[in-house]
């Protein structure tokens, strides 16, 4: 459920989460801070008003002056309570005071002590108090007066409720706040986001030359732009690559139709000799052939490049197939006075009729380009990681330009370099492309003055994977 | 010899049967699995020609029942689909061969002749005569009118390919499969050119010729008497 959640709303809780958390704990630092503030202003004055009191006893003639002036202190400092006491018992204090009924046990440490009664709360202290000499029955060996002082403490109540709701509520303000600058910040940080699929959305079949805007991303986006504009680069490759190829077949598929089409109205305009008709039959036939084998080659590199499971594998000697296929076109060899030889010899693990097609293409292609009494000699080696096996013909070069689309579909180098048996379909070199790259292998070509070679490639590392 | 087609595409259908027809087999052509199936249990077929998409019951099924009911008869899948797995499917369930179309009739009638020669051949021949062409397969010597002929191993093997059938038209396909163990179509025309030198040393100092090239066709060896 959590991973359903859009960035920007986790952003957001995230962000709003701490926020929340730093400033609660600001709010009750703050308030930890002024109640410890309030204790020490309290006992500050406890003390202050006991040294008071202690002045007023040790100035006064008689206890009844005392008590007289501080009567008079009192009235003049609201909410202090003041007791004095002589072996427990209350010789000043206001009647009824809260103060009389405190158990002597509370504040015997002489710190400041709080307690509640009622719904008055009180902060009060202890201290021991020795009357002046001249007040009557007055001896050195009396103990010293017990004087309890307090203070009410109402106000500090008042002022830290009202401190905590202001927090309150500003905490819960600055909370909302922060959670909502927190969702703007991941909205305009996840801006890019935006933009790249609203460029995205406009990337069709037609319109794949769109790119992502690298500059105008931050660079934790880039690197996301850069792959998809890389994969957008690629696909565009291969869709052009498609479009030329359906392209071709409908042109390659034009000619021998139209042929037929022609051919076959213009005999039956008229009467002809049955002879004619064979004829025309006949030369139909061959034409039809080459369309099926067309259609067949073009169905075989269909499934060779949907990335086909190789439906047999076996162990094969690859100089084996090159000689049975020697023995397959030793006639056409023999007929350009041409020699073939081939030395070295690896095994490896593969689909033998494919390895055997792709071999045979090749030898078919070098014999074809050939010129008469030229070698064709097939080299087999072994080592570095990979087996390769390739064909040489000599014959002149083929142009540099035309080397890296050679295994296209449907291509040939130059008018001169078609086919002049017309017996070729164009795809021989794409099966053989086909059928390496469906054993994890290349094909190759490097051609000079003196030769033309093309290369079979095998990773001895994907061979073992496969088999 | 008698074949049941079944076939569902009229022109196809009609085509095939009539080129069975005229290469000398006894031809019913049904147009749906049902039929074809009915025609199979009842009918004392040589040879089944089955199309694997049919309306009514598909080809697999009609072939199934078949077998189910004890039919042992050959059975030739055609289909426009080429999936392995369809190849191992039809022989699995018991199909002698199976053409992807488009395929040629000259192959379609290699592969029919194939598969009802298969199971019947008594003991093989240790020589084979055509007119005055003699073929030793045990010493594996070709002479004609009495003259020894040279071949290399792959000539004789195409002439005794070319006696074996003789009178019948064989596709280059089939050649190249039969004698080089090529299963896949050539860009070439290797086989004319292997043709022609075989020609050379067994036809062209002789009268009659004896092997004829059927244009769009293949090639067939037969004896003069045997042409129309």
């Amino acid at each position: 459920m959590f991973g359903q959640l859009s960035l920007t709303a986790r952003l957001t809780a995230l962000y709003t989460l701490v926020s929340a958390c730093v400033l609660v704990g600001l709010g009750f630092l703050v308030s930890y801070a002024v109640i410890r503030h309030f204790v020490e202003l309290d006992t500050d004055y406890l003390k202050d008003k006991i040294d008071l009191v202690r002045t007023i006893v040790g100035d006064s003639r008689s206890p009844t002056i005392a008590m007289t002036r501080l009567d008079e202190l009192l009235t003049s400092h609201r909410g202090l309570l003041v007791e004095l006491r002589n072996n427990a018992e209350k010789v000043y204090g206001e009647k009824g005071s809260v103060l009389s009924t405190l158990p002597s046990s509370i504040g015997a440490d002489g710190r400041t002590f709080d307690w509640r009664v009622g719904d008055q709360s009180l902060r009060g202290l202890r201290a021991a108090l020795r009357p002046p000499a001249s007040w009557p029955g007055q001896a050195a060996d009396r103990a010293p007066l017990e004087l309890l002082i307090a203070l009410d403490t109402a106000h500090h109540t008042h002022f830290m409720q009202s401190l905590r709701r202001t927090l309150a509520l500003y905490l819960i303000g600055a909370i909302l706040i922060s959670g909502l600058l927190g969702w703007w910040a991941a909205r305009r940080g996840l801006e890019p986001l935006r933009v790249i699929r609203e460029r995205t959305m406009t990337v069709t079949a037609q319109k794949l030359d769109q790119r992502m805007p690298v500059e105008a991303v931050p660079v934790e986006f880039a690197d996301l732009a850069q792959g998809l504009n890389d994969m957008l680069g690629r696909l565009q490759a291969d869709f052009s690559r498609l479009q030329e190829f359906s392209g071709d077949l409908a042109h390659e598929l034009r000619t021998p139709i139209n042929n037929l089409l022609t051919q076959t109205q213009v005999s039956l305009a008229q009467k002809r000799d049955v002879s004619v008709y064979q004829d025309i039959l006949a030369s139909n036939a061959e034409e039809l052939q080459r369309l099926a084998r067309m259609v067949s080659d073009m169905l075989f590199l269909a499934k060779t490049e949907h990335g086909i499971e190789l439906p047999n594998r076996e162990t094969v000697s690859l100089i084996d197939e090159v000689r049975d296929l020697f023995e397959f076109y030793e006639a056409l060899a023999e007929e350009k006075q041409i020699v073939m030889e081939a030395d070295g010899n690896a095994h490896i693990v593969c689909d033998r009729l494919m390895i055997r097609r792709a071999i045979s293409n090749l030898l078919s292609n070098a014999i074809r380009y050939s010129p008469p009494n030229g070698p064709v000699r097939v080299s087999v080696t072994q080592g570095d990681g990979q087996i390769q096996l390739c064909v040489h013909n000599a014959g002149p070069a083929i142009p540099a330009a035309d080397l890296p689309r050679l295994f296209d579909r449907f291509y040939r180098a130059e008018k001169s370099r078609s086919y002049p048996d017309s017996e070729g379909t164009g795809l021989g070199l794409s099966i053989i492309r086909a059928i390496m790259e469906a054993h994890g292998g290349t094909a190759s070509v490097a051609s000079n003055d003196q030769m033309t070679t093309f290369c079979l490639c095998f990773s001895t590392w994907a061979l073992t994977s496969m088999a | 010899m008698k074949i049941l087609i079944v076939e569902d595409e009229p022109k196809a259908g009609n085509y095939l049967s009539q080129g069975l027809r005229e290469a000398g087999f006894a031809v019913d052509l049904v147009t749906n699995g049902i039929d074809g199936l009915h025609h199979g249990l009842e009918g004392d077929h040589d040879l089944v020609i089955l199309d694997v998409m049919l309306p009514g019951m598909d080809g697999w099924q009609v072939l199934r029942n078949l077998r189910s009911h004890g039919r042992q008869m050959p059975v030739l899948f055609l289909t426009a689909r080429d999936q392995v797995e369809d190849r191992v499917k039809g022989l699995e369930l018991g199909a002698d061969d199976y053409l992807v179309k488009p395929f040629s009739f000259a192959e379609l009638l290699a592969r029919v002749r194939t598969v009802l020669r298969r199971g019947r051949s008594g003991l093989e021949p240790t020589s084979m005569k055509v007119a005055d062409l003699e073929l030793d397969l045990l010493r594996r010597r070709v002479t004609r009118s009495g003259k020894r002929i040279d071949l290399t191993a792959k000539e004789f093997g195409l002439l005794e390919l070319l006696m074996r059938r003789h009178g019948e038209v064989l596709p280059r396909s089939l050649i190249a499969s039969q004698v080089w163990d090529v299963n896949f179509d050539s860009d070439t025309n290797v086989i004319e050119v292997a043709m022609r030198r075989l020609r050379a040393k067994v036809d062209d100092a002789f009268e009659p010729r004896l092997i004829q090239t059927v244009r769009g066709m293949g090639y067939v060896l037969e004896a003069p008497e045997h042409t129309h």
